[in-house]
């Protein structure tokens, strides 16, 4: 293209950071106050190949995102498009981690498990971001722990960010294998029923995720690691069901009697209904007393049956979160004074590619003369060549219609939706200063880049 | 907010009659009167049904693609933004975010089958930038309301819910995208003004059904004045005046 369109000036391009199909996603810093050196996650969304414009996902994307706002949702602070190469840019604040990357941090660190307080305070700012979506209608669909961002040192430090996308993962294969091999969602964290070939999504779908995502923050690994079936349309996945009934054991007609209307519980009757597991239950998997708060939650979140599994708004009201520790805002610093305070390592950053996608051996050029797009970060962002990959994935989705509630003359006040709409306590976690918060940023609190407030007024 | 109307961008950035009555200057400068750029734009809904029911989607597809369209010109200028492209544009982005997608490619093709006149000629690719430019001029709010999502309560309610009445108040409904309500006024009160227009037309008396309801009868009955005003003036309508306004437009 050559020129660059005049938004892309107001920031400095860092590096690429993740790749989906649909497109890339890119770190870049804002240049000018009120917000220079904030940092920003670019989605950038290809024209369509079949010449139909911009994607279908993307419009309901930004539709969706720019009529919510939440503590615990990603903030999408601008739109750009570029009318030269009729592409499409989703400009996000940046999270620095995501539950996927501090999942493997203590993973490869071996011995060494979450912090209670840390699981905790994930969790309910995980299911109050949920309950938010919820109450509007708005059915996830694809939660997985790569998608559920936490925010970096800074004003919002270890707060919970509900993400459509991986944003992390530098990728080797090019796009176009990418588009081959289809939409890779993963489906680890996939409720049986949809496994089984319901066609309506509910918000326990949502749930069931978030179950899963609980159980692995306590134990570090997948809680139902199947083996996806590929080159299938077909929703039904035979392994990744024989892992959940290894631990769960089989589904029954008594217990979820819609179950009998899924179309492959009938049709795979030999496989599904077939053998039986002995000894199954959650407690062989979860290192939980099955008498605490915390493995009633997760038990609750497992429940087969869609209609009785729990919902977010009952989840974030359970004993679990009003014992102690209590959660709180930063889930990543305890409140506990002594606790030792995990230094989680930053995301990979590709700083060879330009916001083209094109990668070069020599460092990108600038955008304006005397401002170069790379470089600039603080150390930790070295050209990275870890190569794990992981997909974008399908994002945030409408719920169907027949779930939206009319407005109606006696809900002028609104849905409330606010940061903690059960009342929870929350004890803000930053009551000491740590040895962190030396990089803080300059740029005062609280004063995001968002739209200016949309006055009723002509534009 | 994706399913309640008090607190989405919808509610946020309703007009005021005066605000939506402004001809851009562009437009002034080529003679457009307020009367023409009304017109024009209450004619462009023609299109935008006849095309809908084409490519069959839904009315609600139509009602979107009305409300962008007239949010465009309260920002944009018909000079700048042909009507006859902006029209089945605003159609196809409206599929989208209604999630009935209708391909670019179908639409041009029925286009060219409704019209023999060149002013139509338009191609893909004049679609998917206009589609951009679009997107760009309504700051990316998508999510509108409408009508007759309240409709079917309301005359249920009121004990109105028979075929003949549901039918007139839908039309009533599908007429009032003729205006420029639904940038004016919260969605319930459009309906309500229907309803009350159609039990005054049908001689059924609703007084104490609407007292009962919490709502500002002066503004329900302000719309509903509108909307007989407008099937008043809408009879006068010709052709040639329609014409008339178009040929302004003539760079």
């Amino acid at each position: 293209m050559g020129e660059k369109p005049e938004w892309l000036q107001q920031y400095n391009l860092i590096g690429k950071i993740g790749e989906g199909t649909y497109g890339l996603v890119f770190l870049a810093k804002t240049k000018s106050p009120p917000n220079c050196g904030k940092s920003i996650a670019i989605k950038k969304f290809k024209q369509s190949k079949d010449g139909d414009g911009v994607s279908p996902t993307a419009i309901r994307e930004i539709m969706l995102l720019r009529e919510i706002t939440h503590e615990n949702v990603v903030k999408l602070v601008n739109v750009h498009i570029n009318h030269n190469d009729m592409s499409l840019y989703l400009a996000f604040d940046y999270a620095e981690h995501d539950l996927y990357e501090i999942i493997r941090h203590h993973r490869d660190k071996g011995n060494n498990m979450i912090n209670q307080y840390t699981v905790k305070s994930l969790l309910w700012q995980l299911l109050n971001g949920l309950n938010y979506l919820h109450s509007n209608w708005i059915i996830h669909r694809d939660l997985k722990p790569s998608n559920i961002l936490v925010m970096g040192e800074g004003e919002e430090h270890g707060v919970v960010k509900i993400a459509d996308f991986g944003l992390a993962r530098i990728y080797q294969a090019p796009l176009k294998t990418l588009f081959d091999n289809g939409v890779v969602v993963t489906i680890w964290y996939r409720a049986p029923e949809l496994l089984l070939g319901a066609k309506h999504y509910t918000s326990a779908v949502d749930m069931w995720a978030v179950g899963c995502i609980f159980a692995e923050l306590l134990t570090l690994k997948p809680l139902f690691q199947g083996a996806e079936a590929k080159s299938t349309s077909n929703p039904f996945q035979l392994d990744q069901l024989d892992k959940i009934f290894k631990v769960l054991g089989h589904p029954t007609i008594e217990k979820w009697p819609t179950l009998a209307s899924l179309p492959h519980w009938h049709n795979d009757v030999s496989h599904i209904q077939g053998h039986k597991y002995e000894n199954t239950g959650l407690h062989g998997a979860v290192p939980l007393s099955t008498k605490s708060a915390s493995f009633d939650l997760l038990s609750k979140m497992l429940e087969y049956d869609p209609r009785k599994r729990i919902t977010a708004a009952q989840a974030i009201e359970h004993d679990y979160f009003r014992s102690e520790p209590l959660p709180g805002r930063n889930a990543l610093v305890p409140s506990q004074p002594g606790e030792k305070v995990i230094n989680y390592p930053t995301r990979p950053v590709d700083t060879n590619t330009d916001f083209e996608g094109t990668t070069s051996l020599q460092p990108p050029q600038p955008v304006t003369s005397g401002n170069a797009i790379s470089g600039g970060m603080p150390g930790a962002h070295g050209i990275n060549s870890r190569s794990a990959s992981r997909p974008m994935s399908m994002g945030v989705q409408r719920m169907q219609s027949q779930g939206m509630a009319a407005y109606n003359l006696t809900s002028q006040a609104g849905m409330g939706g606010g940061m903690n709409p059960g009342n929870i306590p929350m004890p803000r976690g930053v009551a000491q200063p740590h040895q962190q918060h030396h990089l803080r940023r300059k740029d005062p609190p609280g004063t995001g880049t968002g739209y200016p407030p949309q006055q009723k007024s002509r534009r | 907010m994706a399913a309640n109307f008090w607190n989405s961008s919808h509610y946020k950035q309703l007009f005021d009659q005066e605000e939506v009555d402004v001809v851009h200057p562009l437009d002034k400068d080529k003679g457009i009167t307020l009367e023409d750029f009304k017109l024009i734009k209450m004619h462009m809904v023609i299109p935008i049904c006849k095309l809908a029911q084409q490519v069959k989607v839904r009315q609600r597809v139509v009602a979107t693609a009305v409300t962008y369209m007239r949010r465009l010109y309260t920002r944009k200028s018909m000079s700048e933004y042909d009507p006859r492209l902006v029209a089945p544009t605003c159609l196809y982005l409206a599929s989208k975010a209604e999630e009935s997608t209708v391909q670019a490619r179908l639409l041009v093709y029925c286009i060219k089958k409704m019209y023999s006149d060149d002013k139509y000629r338009y191609e893909i690719k004049d679609i998917l930038e206009m589609e951009m430019k679009i997107l760009e001029a309504l700051n990316y709010y998508l999510v509108v309301f409408h009508p007759y999502r309240s409709l079917p309560q309301f005359l249920q309610d009121a004990g109105m819910n028979d075929i003949s009445m549901t039918q007139l108040t839908w039309g009533l409904v599908n007429d009032t995208y003729r205006m420029d309500l639904i940038l004016i006024h919260p969605p319930h009160l459009i309906a309500l003004a229907c309803i009350y227009t159609a039990s005054v037309y049908r001689e059924k008396d609703k007084t104490a059904w609407f007292e009962e309801l919490r709502v500002d009868m002066n503004v329900v009955k302000n719309i509903a004045m509108e909307i007989l005003d407008f099937y008043e003036s809408h009879r006068l309508i010709t052709d040639e005046r329609i014409n008339a306004a178009f040929n302004k437009l003539k760079p």
